[in-house]
């Protein structure tokens, strides 16, 4: 018979207590501080895994999946459709180099000079082949660059970037099988005829009390998730594409938008980001810092070497490319989400998921703070008058 | 002279005491007075495009009701009053609004922060008196409630 001690472990009640008291916690500190709450629920994760023991359990792994599903799907949903047709060309260059040489760069390092097993390695460059969208867009806002077609090509080469990444995360650990061929049929079938789909639903049943919209989209992602885990392929891939092929639904439609935050911040995410911080191990993080150091150098050097040349070639002003090139350096989700497949699925152990996510969290912040420090472009502040210009490429007769 | 008043409104007493001197001062210069809103500690290394977009709601919101307090006001007393929000740091955000506005007085409102914070951070009041292109006026509220 289990003893109190164990009741109160097993006590589901006490449990989400304490992980909601966190996230509670997080919240506060956020507001406080000005500071993304999906970062300091990370940082009250680690300190809750290394200080409090507290400790996953399956029910929270399920909320903490779902988290990072819904996020990366609000990531696809979040994309201005019509900023990514107008700046096409120089996004799908910018973004595809931002997310090939990183990953390149940081596999290499991982696996030639960290000595890290071929796979471990490629979650290392998977990791650190991002861009973080939203550290780059909470930038763009406090310069008003956002306003600015720099900035919508910035922004619309980072979601190119992300693409990237989740394809990468998609494909690499993949069994292409039967089931990946059955997972690819229906993904095609689906997001062909989502948009129409969730409209019809929208405009029959929707935003009643009932939400069947949000059950129909929750539906979509559960099942495609599902078939790519038998594909033995990663959920956030059709999570992706499945946002992305609803942000013109979603554009229109605030209060949808609102309604899926409003369940993901409040209850998924916060299961997501502390778990992401849960298996940070201090000591690692000590014992790694050269390690970590060199590998958000890599990422950053990587990134500049990749971005820069592509942007100049497209016009960018010198100061207006640095800056860019520190903003596409910039990652935190979908590099945290990718560190913990890995250690979810055994292809990295605890000392390389902490030395990983760590490197991301510094790549958050450090290229952030170089950017803002000694590149910030000059922008008319006021009126959203443009700036930071670059040469928008010609239209092309067959461009539509 | 002071045909043209910025004040810095955020919300706060002493904020609202600027305002009702700027608009005292517009009074007596027949002069057009500008309120500008920082919307200050969006929040950094965001996760989602959505957390950014929900603060800056939130704060507009928030800025859109004392920006309509202020144009209540302003109108009691018949000043012409425009209202601006924009997003960052408010010291450099009051400094170069005045400058591209082509302010001619500045007029902002001394929080008093503490010791330590001013020692480490310096107060919006200093940075402000410290660049801005015009004549700045720290209004200050005194116990009684007067400058």
């Amino acid at each position: 018979m289990p003893g109190r001690g164990a009741n109160r472990v097993d006590n589901i009640w006490l449990v989400a207590a304490a992980w909601m008291g966190l996230a509670l916690a997080a919240s506060l500190v956020s507001i406080q501080l000005g500071i993304s709450v999906a970062l300091i629920e990370i940082l009250v994760g680690v300190l809750a895994g290394n200080f409090l023991g507290l400790h996953s359990t399956g029910w929270v792994d399920f909320l903490a999946t779902f988290g990072s599903g819904l996020l990366t799907f609000l990531a696809g949903a979040e994309i201005d459709p019509e900023a990514l047709r107008r700046h096409k060309r120089p996004a799908l260059a910018i973004g595809a180099v931002s997310c090939l040489l990183p990953f390149a760069g940081a596999f290499a390092f991982a696996f030639w000079a960290a000595h890290w097993e071929l796979h471990a390695a490629l979650i290392a460059g998977v990791a650190l082949s991002t861009t973080s969208v939203a550290v780059v867009y909470a930038v763009m806002v406090e310069t008003g660059l956002n306003r600015t077609e720099l900035g919508k090509l910035i922004l619309a080469a980072c979601f190119v970037t992300d693409f990237g990444t989740v394809l990468l995360l998609g494909i690499l650990f993949a069994r292409f099988d039967a089931w990946m061929l059955l997972f690819l049929a229906i993904t095609v079938l689906v997001l062909w005829n989502l948009p129409q789909l969730l409209r019809l639903v929208i405009a029959r049943l929707g935003h009643r009390v009932s939400e069947p919209e949000i059950k129909f989209l929750f539906l979509v992602l559960f099942g495609l998730g599902g078939l790519a885990k038998l594909a033995q392929s990663e959920a956030v891939l059709p999570a992706y594409l499945v946002g992305l092929a609803v942000a013109g639904v979603f554009l229109r439609d605030r209060v949808l938008m609102d309604r899926m935050r409003t369940i993901a911040f409040s209850l998924l995410t916060p299961f997501y980001f502390l778990k992401a911080g849960l298996y940070v191990s201090l000591p690692a993080v000590a014992s790694g810092a050269g390690l970590i150091a060199a590998l958000l150098l890599v990422k950053m050097v990587a990134k500049g070497v990749g971005v820069w040349p592509v942007a100049g070639a497209f016009g960018l002003a010198r100061r207006d490319n640095a800056y860019t090139t520190l903003l596409m350096s910039t990652g935190l989700t979908f590099g945290t989400i990718s560190a913990l497949f890995g250690l979810d699925n055994h292809i990295i152990n605890q000392a390389q998921y902490t030395i990983l996510v760590t490197t991301v969290i510094g790549s958050a912040v450090v290229p952030t703070l170089i950017a803002q420090r000694y590149f910030t472009p000059t922008v008319p502040s006021v009126d959203g008058a443009p700036a930071g210009e670059y040469r928008l490429p010609k239209r092309r007769a067959t461009d539509r | 002279m002071f045909a043209k008043i910025l004040v810095g409104l955020d919300g706060s007493a002493a904020a609202q005491h600027a305002l009702e001197q700027a608009l005292d001062m517009a009074q007596l210069t027949h002069g057009v007075v500008t309120v500008l809103s920082v919307e200050e500690k969006l929040p950094a290394y965001a996760a989602t495009v959505g957390e950014m977009e929900d603060e800056q709601a939130f704060k507009g919101e928030y800025f859109r009701k004392i920006h309509d307090q202020a144009r209540r006001l302003a109108a009691a007393k018949g000043v012409p009053l425009q209202t601006q929000t924009v997003s960052g740091h408010a010291a450099d955000q009051l400094v170069r609004t005045a400058r591209e506005g082509g302010h001619t007085l500045l007029v902002i409102g001394h929080t008093g922060h503490s010791r330590l914070h001013n020692l480490f951070l310096g107060s919006t009041a200093d940075r402000v008196v410290e660049h801005a292109p015009c004549p700045v006026l720290v209004t200050r509220q005194q116990a009684g409630g007067s400058s």
